[in-house]
């Protein structure tokens, strides 16, 4: 399925997915098939754009995902509204999955979840008997300590309805950043060679090992979010991580648990930084690689449905930055392994005649066709790639059938308490991306909403702490605290708090958690305890945010003479 | 009839990109080279946000302008469809805010602009369906959505006989019933 | 977030009698302290000088005073810097008032008059003569006096109001956002 095809779904499952927040281009087809007739039912714990606009607004307690996702298998499979001919015929797995969701009735869920058993019941009839169903799930559901499960079990409700394989149907990731995609198929990640090709598979090892003339290692590397431990905590002098080379990515400002990524990268013999703008993670950078921005590179990314797309340049790279690309092969040979690419045009046809899957994406035929999704295996014009992975129901599984996989539900690590007695979800906001490296030093958008951000939370609440709109607050957890501005608002629940993460000083990774998906190895962002304070002199709280600033301004080196007003 | 632009809350999710798109157009693409803190950025619409509303809000050029009644100096007034404040003339008595009952006005600072005390000055501050700007206005351009239109005589007009015509055929069909 | 912009105290013709307990109210109130007006009876021994202005005309009757205005030409005016801006409020500073009357000409509402300036409960006379100390007369707002706008307060017909206009901007824009609901088939 492709992201133009969410208008055209019967029913839109929106599960812990703010597409008005994160991708206003996404929210546009939600918004348009809602025009259209298009049914929504939405799984949030606040009341997202999406949310409003819903037929039915699951508005669940953070942390309660799976026993919802669970609930609403229950009933379809309970009410006979279950796809039974396509489970027979596509799947396996099924017998057991249902001992392990036959507890789960609404009722069973209603105190986990928040939410009326009635009310699960309506959503689970409305996904099951509209079609086609397409699901789409976003960060609600992947930063948690059980994220991988609940992924599953939003397929186990995609396949136990036959809503696989066909136009505005299936279930889609809408991924965190552009081209994480990307990123994944080019192997950036700990376990895998381009194109989803094992480092522990001896057979792909073997191919690499051939192309690139070196060998390499066959055991899984370390993931981002081990690293600070890695670093600090490591026993096995040979584990130990020494140097750090950070490109594209803010971990003082992103990863959890702020308190402990500082010390590491303290810690860290040598970190390298690689960006386009100066960012947290820069001041404790031993090396600064000043990168050419997106409208300064040439390359591909891809879309979170899979759909390979050519980015051209505007404009050449000013000053002394160049591409990420040219950074990293002169570094390469610097290092003894001489890379002489001439343009990423090059790379990009060594990386596909390496991945059988993406072979025949080519640029001739990306450019022609505008967007190429994978797997396309040849290179003719002919292969115009794969718009639906799971077509006619036929799986990538060695028996071409999927997999039913049930799990129980557990809640999250850090429950509320007596010192901690609210919840913190990290959540975005339109005007700022990811970690703000490029928004915050867009000019407009800085002055839509500047530090020291804001915490959302329920107007009862605010009440009887006595806090006002824009007052500055001091919000803690366990491991750290920061300064914010109050945003009352009955969008979100009693006792629960949001704060997006790209703020320096409200920088809500101080209170995060650091306890991982064990198969994912991402973070919990989306629920920890947290205490919020009022602060009683105002006037002393908004010099000392406005001081913090400078300082942090002037660390960077940023014009520190004008202040932080915009 | 002055013209009007109206948000639709079922299209609208809150992102402010008509709010940024009206500075932009009303600064100028100088915005864009000089300081980032020497252009006065006050948007002229507001985009309200409720539990269950998004929506912007701006000024609906009234026929017979409240904010216009009671100027004291003459700053509002209608040309081309339009009703427009002259921010030179404005001196910020608040008067039109108080008046105007959507709350489409709002007094905001105009850098460079100071008065005896040294301070900024702040004017009144309204949608003016970016008069004089090539493309009209900027926030039904910029919308992702397309949850802002620009309303003129003619769509309204055409509106009401539609539905004055619905009407009269259904009051029709209701005196004929067919068998 | 700090307040923003100056308030302002409106009156209502429609509500209004014109019966002055506002003027009396906000003389009382300001002569508290320097003029001992209001301790017993008959201690009102001074000028009756009022910051807001009972107003009869062809329809009716309501009090004027200042809006406070964001970029006031009654400050812009005064030479001698006698009128201030503290707390976003537009205040006159009696003793420096020279009465020069600029400012009652750059007013368009007529909120300012010059009236006789008395301390201790007897008129202040001018430095090198006979004649009485003036001082442009205007609304403060009440500043630093308890329970706010003594006029609002004092009004049997609630005739006046106290506007937070940035406060009462923002929830006329809910309402208006609400009547979008209602408009938004207008097709």
């Amino acid at each position: 399925m492709g992201i133009p095809e969410i208008e055209d779904a019967g029913c839109l499952l929106c599960f812990g997915y703010n597409g008005a927040d994160s991708h206003p281009i996404v929210a546009r087809r939600i918004v348009r098939g809602r025009q259209k007739g298009m049914k929504i039912i939405c799984a949030d714990p606040r009341v997202t754009e999406t949310a409003r606009i819903s037929d039915i607004h699951l508005q669940l307690k953070g942390g309660s995902n799976l026993a919802l996702v669970n609930a609403m298998a229950n009933v379809i499979w309970k009410e006979g509204l279950a796809d039974t001919k396509f489970i027979e015929e596509h799947t396996k797995g099924f017998e057991e999955f249902l001992k392990v969701i036959e507890k789960y009735t609404p009722e069973y869920a209603e105190p986990i979840t928040h939410i009326p058993a009635e009310t699960i019941r309506k959503a689970a009839r409305m996904y099951a008997t509209t079609k086609p169903a397409m699901i789409l799930y976003g960060m609600g559901v992947c930063q948690f300590t059980q994220a991988v499960d609940v992924v599953k079990g939003l397929a186990n409700l995609a396949l136990m309805t036959g809503n696989f394989g066909g136009p505005a149907m299936g279930i889609g990731p809408v991924r965190g950043q552009n081209n994480v995609q990307g990123a994944c198929d080019m192997g950036a990640l700990p376990n895998s060679y381009p194109g989803y090709q094992n480092v522990t598979d001896p057979e792909a090892r073997a191919k690499f090992e051939k192309a690139w003339g070196v060998s390499l290692p066959s055991e899984i590397g370390c993931p981002i979010t081990h690293v600070p431990h890695r670093i600090l905590h490591e026993k096995d002098e040979k584990k130990r991580i020494h140097a750090y080379y950070i490109f594209g990515e803010d971990p003082a400002q992103s990863d959890p648990d702020l308190a402990e990524v500082r010390e590491a990268l303290d810690k860290c013999d040598f970190v390298v930084m690689q960006d386009i703008y100066m960012n947290k993670t820069g001041l404790y950078a031993d090396v600064i690689l000043p990168a050419a921005a997106w409208g300064e590179n040439e390359g591909i990314y891809t879309c979170a449905d899979r759909g390979f797309q050519r980015v051209r340049k505007l404009i050449e790279p000013e000053g002394d930055v160049k591409p990420d690309w040219q950074i990293i092969a002169e570094i390469s040979t610097a290092m003894g392994y001489p890379m002489n690419y001439k343009n990423t045009e090059e790379i990009w046809n060594e990386m596909i005649d390496l991945c059988p899957s993406f072979k025949g994406a080519t640029y001739e035929k990306i450019e022609k066709y505008g967007c190429v999704q994978w797997p396309c295996r040849d290179k003719s014009m002919e292969d115009k790639g794969t718009p639906y992975l799971h077509k006619d129901g036929i799986f990538g599984t060695k028996d071409h059938k999927a997999l039913f996989y049930g799990t129980d539900w557990h809640p999250p690590v850090e429950l509320e308490n007596d010192q901690y007695p609210m919840t913190l979800s990290t959540v975005r906001e339109v005007g700022h991306y990811s970690v703000r490296t490029m928004t915050g030093n867009c000019r407009t958008l800085r002055n839509l909403e500047d530090e020291p951000g804001w915490v959302q939370m329920n107007t009862g609440d605010c009440e009887r702490m006595g806090l006002k709109k824009g007052e500055l607050v001091k919000i803690l957890s366990k491991r750290g605290y920061c300064i914010t501005r109050c945003l009352p608002t009955d969008r979100v629940e009693p006792g629960a708090t949001y704060m997006t993460y790209q703020w320096w000083i409200g920088a809500c990774n101080e209170l995060t958690t650091a306890k991982l998906d064990p198969i994912s190895n991402t973070p919990e962002y989306k629920y920890c305890a947290c205490r919020v304070e009022k602060i009683e002199d105002q006037e002393w709280a908004e010099r000392h945010v406005m001081e913090l600033y400078d300082d942090i301004r002037a660390q960077m080196g940023i014009d520190t003479g004008k202040g932080a007003e915009a | 009839m002055n013209y009007f632009v109206k948000g639709n809350p079922d299209l609208c999710i809150g992102c402010r990109t008509c709010m940024i798109g009206c500075v932009v157009a009303h600064e100028g693409k100088r915005i864009f080279e000089v300081d980032p803190d020497s252009y006065d950025f006050n948007p002229r619409l507001h985009v309200v946000r409720t539990v269950r509303l998004s929506v912007p809000v701006q000024c609906k050029h009234c026929e017979n302008p409240a904010c216009m009644a009671v100027c004291p100096v003459g700053a509002i007034s209608q040309k081309d469809h339009c009703v427009i404040i002259d921010q030179d003339k404005c001196m910020g008595c608040k008067s039109c805010m108080d008046a105007c009952p959507f709350g489409a006005i709002n007094m905001t600072e105009r850098k460079g602009h100071i008065q005896a005390d040294g301070t900024l000055k702040k004017t009144a501050n309204k949608c003016d369906l970016c008069y004089g700007l090539p493309g009209g206005p900027a926030c039904v351009r910029v919308c992702p959505t397309e949850a802002l239109t620009l309303i003129t005589e003619e769509d309204l007009e055409t509106a009401m006989e539609r539905k004055r015509a619905e009407t009269a055929r259904n009051t029709f069909k209701e005196n004929h019933p067919q068998e | 977030m700090k307040k923003e912009l100056g308030c302002f105290v409106v009156g209502d013709s429609t509500k209004c009698t014109g019966c002055r307990a506002c003027e009396l109210a906000c003389f009382t109130v300001h002569n508290r302290e320097s003029n001992h007006v209001g301790k017993t009876v008959g201690t009102v021994s001074v000028p009756v000088a009022p910051r807001l202005f009972l107003t009869k005309f062809e329809e009716g009757c309501m009090p004027i005073q200042c809006k406070h205005c964001e970029d006031a030409p009654c400050l812009n005016a005064c030479t001698k810097g006698a009128i201030s801006r503290i707390d976003h409020q537009v205040i006159v500073d009696a003793e420096k008032c020279i009465g020069c009357k600029d400012c009652m000409q750059a007013c368009p509402f007529g909120a300012i008059a010059l009236l006789p300036y008395a301390k201790d409960g007897k008129l202040v006379a001018q430095p090198m003569g006979e004649e009485t100390k003036v001082f442009a007369s205007k609304c403060d707002l009440c500043a630093g006096i308890e329970g706010g706008p003594a006029c609002v307060r004092v009004c049997p017909h609630q005739a006046l109001r106290l506007v937070d206009p940035e406060a009462e901007r923002e929830e006329k824009n809910i309402k208006a956002a609400e009547a979008l609901l209602l408009t938004k088939n207008w097709r």
